[in-house]
């Protein structure tokens, strides 16, 4: 007995409202994590009961074709975050941090520690400054490793659309490292 | 090296509450009991007459904190609002298109025949809100005699709304 679709279950959902807390089940815990990667726990936490409520408000547009809620609910999630985005910020500032190795005092930092101490805080900076669309395209595509078709989904784009927007946020990642980048990683 | 496998490295982990799924969950079931069991409505619902529903909806939201009640939205198959009941504390008004049962928006006709009296916990902030969302203000905050202290704002169609906190003579 195979357990029914997403889709089968919010087309149940709008006849039995109640159904519809298997999609909570389901994907609470993924969405969940996706808003802590984002804005931090504490955020995270306020709003993935809002994000399925939302989600629930909005079952009868959700496209049966489309199988999984997974990529819809993401794209829910996303503009939810539009609302916080110092936090986000702020957050994204303190993983450079973190990616970047700890301080160290005693010499021994090795070159490519530095390298990393420098490079990280641009990363950040860099994504920071990034369009809001284009910002949220390339973090489904890279820190939830979705598709071209599971980003196009989230944010109700064509896939054409998605590639493009995709292309031109590595594209000006890559010109803000390096007009940032270059001349300074000259000390020592 | 390749932006994205960089924008990859700064992904971090956040911990969570063991009750925040529970608590998020809560949320949802709250807003899915809304819808199944529908709520004890009071037995007299005003209707007001608008030209456009929705803006009116949205309006009534924004300056007034008013809250549509989901399942009570009808809609034409061109996806246009065409009443629907907005709540606010444990009351209900309805919104909807002019002329359905021959009342007109004051925009239309021209006249206000009627004013609409809410009660609110604090007259000052709900002001501060409905001034902050572009509400046309006809009556400033005031302390009034008997004890209430009142404002009046006019909605886009010019539906008059009276907001207004009455003070309890104290009880000896």
């Amino acid at each position: 007995m195979s357990s029914p679709s997403d889709a089968e279950v919010i087309g149940r959902s709008l006849g039995e409202p109640e159904a519809f807390g298997l999609i909570y089940d389901r994907h609470a815990a993924t969405l969940l994590r996706f808003l802590g990667r984002r804005a931090g726990a504490k955020v995270a936490e306020g709003l993935v009961g809002e994000l399925f409520r939302i989600a629930f408000e909005r079952r009868k547009a959700f496209d049966p074709a489309r199988g999984s809620a997974l990529p819809w609910l993401y794209g829910i999630g996303s503009n939810l975050l539009l609302k916080h985005r110092r936090g986000e910020a702020r957050r994204l500032r303190a993983s450079a941090r973190m990616a970047a190795g700890p301080e160290t005092t005693d010499g021994r930092s090795s070159a490519a520690a530095l390298d990393a101490r420098l490079l990280f805080p641009r990363v950040a900076d860099a994504i920071e400054t990034l369009p809001d669309d284009e910002r949220q395209a390339l973090l489904l595509f890279a820190w939830e490793e979705l598709s071209y078709q599971g980003v196009a989904e989230a944010l109700e784009l064509p896939i054409g659309t998605v590639r493009s927007r995709l292309n031109r946020a590595r594209a000006r990642l890559r010109e803000l490292l390096e007009s940032k980048g270059k001349g300074r990683v000259t000390s020592r | 090296m390749n932006p994205v496998d960089l924008a990859r490295k700064l992904r971090r982990e956040a911990a969570f509450e063991p009750t925040a799924l529970a608590r998020g969950r809560e949320t949802l079931m709250a807003a899915i009991r809304q819808e199944v069991e529908p709520r004890r409505r009071p037995t007299i619902i005003p209707q007001l007459p608008y030209e456009n529903v929705g803006a009116a909806l949205s309006f009534l939201e924004r300056a007034f904190g008013f809250q549509v009640i989901p399942a009570s939205r009808l809609e034409g198959t061109d996806g246009v609002v065409h009443h629907a009941l907005v709540e606010f504390g444990d009351g209900v008004i309805g919104i909807g298109t002019q002329g359905a049962h021959g009342a007109i928006s004051p925009k239309s006709g021209g006249v206000e025949s009627q004013y609409v009296s809410v009660a609110v916990a604090d007259v000052v902030a709900h002001y501060q809100r409905a001034l902050a969302a572009g509400a046309r203000i006809a009556k400033e905050p005031r302390d009034q005699g008997s004890g209430a202290h009142a404002y009046e704002a006019i909605d886009p169609e010019g539906h008059r709304w009276r907001f207004v906190h009455q003070r309890l003579r104290e009880v000896r």
